[in-house]
């Protein structure tokens, strides 16, 4: 068996698989790393999909692996209004991954809320006590995305404060919402499309650190 | 008048003089032609000034520009059937000198997609899709038919007008979102803060949503419009002046002043309109008679 088709029955290896499959596997590092790399793919998306609510450690941990890859930096000071494009890229590539990160979540969040619950219906339940930040669940920090359009002026700077919080005030009351009308399918939408405009912020912010 | 009194008048004349003379050599136009096939894609990438896109006569894309100084470039290129365009900001521009103000013409089905933070952008009578992005851009868009129009701002403002059987989706921040005379299978806004109007017979078959957090939401619609409809604020007040057959069934509760659903109309065919806002104003009223 060569390395062409060992990757043809892949879905095969699964359970151990063929002598040939194992024997292949044995004698080729390519072969043997890509199907351990499958593996961990395989096992880490199980534990993402049991995972019931990831605790802040999880983003947290997500966050530091960031930083610790260099995707997400510390405040650099004294930055000029046209910035070289190694540092403009510098830019995009901490606020990329915290909308990537923040659009994460809003799936989780609304996969973990999105369970149908037998209620009766014209029932106002209380709001949800437990208020969850977005820093807390998208390892996001609001301060960061300011703090990159500060350079910009102080003017842009409370446009985009202004906005900010007026979008987490849009998540906090959706998810509230949510929390109350379980089974209300437009109450689930107008969550995500409060998290899309702050994701939208934050795609702006990035064309604006890109000029 | 003193001859001091002259002398100051004639120093700032100069001045004011040498002024638009350096303004005016700075200022540059240039034009691009291109040849492009059917179905074209045209992207304009301006961080600071207007583009206004409409339909050319032939299979070719024109592109007037013209830059505030020589602190900003064009950049331009074709691929196949793909043309860009980029401002490039040289070093010490800023919103001013690193302005160039676009006037593009396309094959009526080509797509394009313009961003620029300051704006203003306009594209009309086309009917390939539209994307329009930009922070503080004013957005225009007008006689546009079987496409797909998507706009982003922060707090520009979005005129979307006579837009037909569109998917049409805009997302502002903070910025107003009118629609006169638009629709289609979908047209969705979102704005948290921003006031979103819509006039129009929200058309026959579609599903329109209007969301808000803190904005009001007003719809005007002709006597004649069927549609299903509901309306719900969460702290806001809903007003209706229509009148609706009421729906027996739905997922939030329905108290007087907050919520309203029911039908306007032929319930067989009719566009489905959903009015959500979290503390704005929903107000669903007819169109007068005199009104437009």
């Amino acid at each position: 068996m060569n390395c062409v088709e060992l990757q043809q029955s892949l879905l095969e290896v699964e359970d151990g698989g063929s002598a040939e499959q194992r024997a292949h596997l044995k004698s080729c590092t390519e072969c043997s790393t890509l199907l351990a790399e499958l593996e961990l793919i395989t096992s880490s998306a199980r534990e993402l999909c049991a995972a019931a609510d990831p605790s802040p450690r999880v983003w947290n941990s997500i966050e530091i692996a960031l930083r610790q890859e260099g995707l997400i930096r510390p405040q650099r000071p004294n930055r000029s209004l046209i910035p070289s494009s190694g540092s403009r890229w510098s830019v995009a590539r901490w606020l990329v991954p915290a909308a990537a990160l923040l659009l994460l979540s809003v799936g989780l969040y609304i996969r973990q809320h999105s369970q149908p619950v037998q209620v009766a219906s014209n029932v106002v339940r209380p709001a949800n006590p437990e208020v969850v930040s977005d820093a807390a669940v998208a390892g996001l920090n609001d301060d960061d995305l300011l703090q990159e359009v500060s350079d910009q002026g102080p003017a842009l700077r409370a446009q985009y404060a202004d906005n900010l919080k007026s979008a987490n005030e849009f998540i906090q009351d959706a998810k509230n919402e949510v929390a109350a009308n379980p089974n209300d399918e437009d109450a689930r939408r107008s969550l995500a499309e409060a998290y899309q405009q702050k994701a939208m912020l934050f795609e702006l912010a990035i064309d604006r650190s890109l000029q | 008048m003193s001859g001091r009194m002259v002398r100051v008048a004639a120093i700032e004349v100069v001045a004011i003089g040498a002024m638009t003379v350096a303004t005016l050599t700075a200022q540059s136009r240039k034009e691009y032609h291109y040849n492009v096939g059917p179905k074209a894609v045209v992207s304009v990438n301006n961080p600071y000034g207007a583009i206004s896109v409409k339909p050319s006569s032939g299979n070719t894309v024109n592109i007037i520009a013209v830059l505030r100084s020589d602190k900003v470039e064009v950049d331009n290129g074709q691929n196949g059937n793909h043309i860009e365009i980029q401002s490039h900001l040289l070093a010490g521009a800023d919103v001013d000198s690193g302005r160039v103000d676009y006037e593009i013409t396309v094959p009526a089905d080509a797509s394009v997609a313009l961003h620029s933070s300051t704006g203003p952008l306009h594209a009309e009578k086309l009917h390939g899709d539209v994307t329009l992005e930009g922070a503080g851009a004013t957005v225009d868009v007008r006689d546009i038919s079987d496409a797909h129009v998507h706009v982003k701002t922060l707090n520009g403002p979005v005129t979307l007008t006579n837009v037909q059987d569109g998917h049409v989706e805009v997302d502002s921040l903070s910025g107003d979102v009118t629609l006169d005379r638009v629709t289609g299978p979908l047209v969705q806004v979102v704005s948290t803060s921003g006031r979103i109007n819509y006039n129009g017979d929200f058309g026959s078959s579609g599903e329109y949503r209007l969301t808000s957090h803190s904005g009001d939401i007003e719809a005007t619609v002709p006597e004649n419009t069927s549609v299903d409809v509901s309306a719900r604020s969460v702290r806001g007040e809903v007003h209706d002046d229509v009148p609706l057959q009421p729906k027996t069934h739905s997922w939030f509760p329905t108290e007087g002043g907050r919520a309203f659903i029911g039908t306007m109309g032929r319930a067989s065919a009719s566009s489905t309109v959903v009015l959500r806002s979290f503390s704005g104003k929903i107000q669903l009223r007819k169109r007068t008679a005199n009104a437009k």
